[in-house]
């Protein structure tokens, strides 16, 4: 890019270079033929690949970490999408209240959320560790239902829904055929982001997990504390590959910038 | 009669999961932590804030959280000014891999500094190659470490608060002030920057709401030299079981984090009157 702001242009470089490297770094040592995490690596090589996908915790995390994901997605937008249309569309008394109220596990720090729910339903109530890993993540989830399926709720016109019901649509066949679609962007979004926000998710994980139910994210953390060598190179080389598929899934549905761009308004 | 209750029925599921899922069990947790009374959480958070142990844990929490929103802000505007001000066929690509690494699980984010900064690492052999040093120093496990894992998670999130705030700047006035005989550098620090200024003060706020709760990145790159709130939380909960300690640290995050998103808001305000 060609700029006359060279100063700025300095800054941005060194940006550029803290947030990126730092990963074409991972991909490079995970082709290594070498034993550790040396750079630059020991020849080439794909077994540290074939080490990580059999690596039993690894793949059993894998699963409890997609599981997870999906259904705290699920929930998040089954009972968020409804809040959201009560909050835009319903004659509510204290609806910032209500809004802040379902926006407010963005606020408190993770680790206390975390910390919240392992004190009083695992230890206090006894719960089992895997319903309460799904009911804090989906507590993480819901204001990203909630924020982004509004954004898109928002700008849409409501006369459009009375036209819908001034032409004899019942509430519901309105809300189908007329609402829904206008929405479906926007739900695609919250889904999306709220799907890679639980897989990724370490605070909560790491403290609601046991034994037998132990995220990807926090099982490589635990791995990279034992052993130093580069399977997790591997592990992470193959998260970025997937990661760069759902980005450009996003990209050719509803935009890459939009759906990421909109998280913090 | 329906638009009454409906709105109701709507919001019912969500409101009560909120309540056993996250409101009823964050309260609990101040007044009645397994086994131990309210009062010995509050003696405990008492003895925090006077014990120099953990003052210092407190104090590092807020260092690494200020330098590494000092360092966000600096090198996070320049890419967002220049993002939403200088149009190549690159802009789309450079936004791209601004916001993509927010998609990227922060274990591989921050694993990639131990291939970096380790001592077989990429920095420490260079070191070694050139002749400079005979041995690898020693870079990880070091504030430096810390504060460049933070730095790396926590820049595309204030890359794309400043790209929003900027953005909303109409470069309309950019060319004004260039017409009326400002420099560059002049409609920069006169126009731009103090019209993006509650964009500033948001990404800044995140960026260190962020990074004095974030866990992977002290946890991996800190050591145990480099204890913050986060890894000492996970200890009193996980390795010496201290209920009363976890939750008078968890009161001091959540009270840190609440303090600067007000006095972030009212500097906002104060800054959309002026």
């Amino acid at each position: 890019m060609r700029t006359r702001h060279p100063v700025a242009a300095a800054f941005a470089v060194a940006g550029y270079i803290v947030m990126i490297v730092p990963i074409l770094f991972v991909v490079a040592t995970a082709f290594t033929a070498g034993k550790t995490l040396k750079f630059p690596p020991e020849g080439f090589s794909l077994r540290w690949f074939g080490q990580a996908l059999s690596y039993q915790p690894f793949v059993g995390s894998l699963a409890t970490s997609a599981e997870i994901a999906v259904l705290a997605t699920l929930l998040a937008l089954l009972v968020g999408v409804p809040a959201t249309l009560a909050i835009h569309r319903g004659r509510l008394p204290g609806k910032g209240i209500v809004e802040a109220l379902f926006l407010s596990p963005l606020v408190v720090p993770e680790l206390v959320v975390g910390l919240a729910l392992f004190q009083q339903l695992i230890v206090t109530f006894r719960f089992d560790n895997w319903p309460v890993l799904l009911i804090g993540h989906t507590a993480l989830l819901l204001p990203y239902a909630v924020r982004v399926t509004g954004a898109s709720l928002a700008g849409m016109d409501p006369a459009l829904e009375e036209a819908a019901r001034g032409l004899g649509a019942s509430p519901l066949v309105a809300f189908w055929t007329v609402t829904l679609p206008v929405l479906r962007p926007g739900i695609f979004s919250a889904a999306l982001l709220s799907f890679i926000t639980s897989f990724n998710n370490v605070p909560l994980s790491l403290l609601l997990q046991s034994r037998t139910t132990r995220t990807l994210p926090v099982t490589m953390l635990d791995y990279v504390q034992q052993s130093y060598d580069p399977m997790v190179a591997a592990a992470s080389t193959l998260i970025l590959a997937v990661t760069v598929v759902i980005a450009v899934i996003a990209e050719r549905t509803v935009g890459f910038t939009r759906i990421f761009g909109g998280i913090n308004r | 009669m329906h638009s009454r209750i409906a709105p109701l029925l709507l919001l019912a599921p969500g409101l009560g999961f909120l309540l056993v899922g996250f409101l009823v069990p964050s309260v609990a947790m101040l007044f009645s932590p397994p086994g131990t009374s309210t009062g010995e959480v509050f003696v405990r958070l008492g003895q925090m804030l006077t014990d120099p142990y953990d003052l210092q844990i407190i104090g590092r929490t807020l260092m690494f959280g200020l330098v590494v929103t000092v360092i966000c802000v600096v090198l996070g505007f320049p890419v967002a000014y220049l993002l939403a001000r200088t149009s190549s066929r690159w802009s789309g690509l450079l936004l791209a891999l601004a916001i993509f690494p927010l998609l990227l699980s922060n274990v591989v984010r921050t694993f990639g500094w131990l291939v970096v900064l380790g001592s077989n690492g990429a920095i420490g052999q260079l070191l070694v190659g050139l002749g400079l040093v005979d041995q690898a120093p020693q870079l990880l496990y070091t504030p430096l470490a810390v504060v460049l894992g933070l730095t790396q998670l926590f820049l595309p999130l204030s890359i794309i608060t400043c790209y929003s705030a900027v953005s909303q700047v109409d470069a309309g006035l950019d060319d004004a002030a260039r017409g009326l005989g400002a420099s560059r550098t002049r409609t920069f620090w006169d126009v731009v920057l103090p019209l993006s200024l509650p964009g500033i003060i948001v990404a800044a706020t995140l960026v260190f709401a962020g990074s004095v709760t974030a866990y992977t990145t002290p946890y991996l790159l800190g050591g145990s030299s480099n204890r913050m709130l986060s890894t000492q939380l996970f200890a009193y909960s996980s390795v010496t079981v201290d209920w009363a300690s976890a939750s008078a640290t968890a009161i001091i995050m959540t009270v840190l984090v609440f303090a600067v998103s007000a006095l972030s808001s009212l500097a906002g305000r104060k800054g959309a009157t002026a």
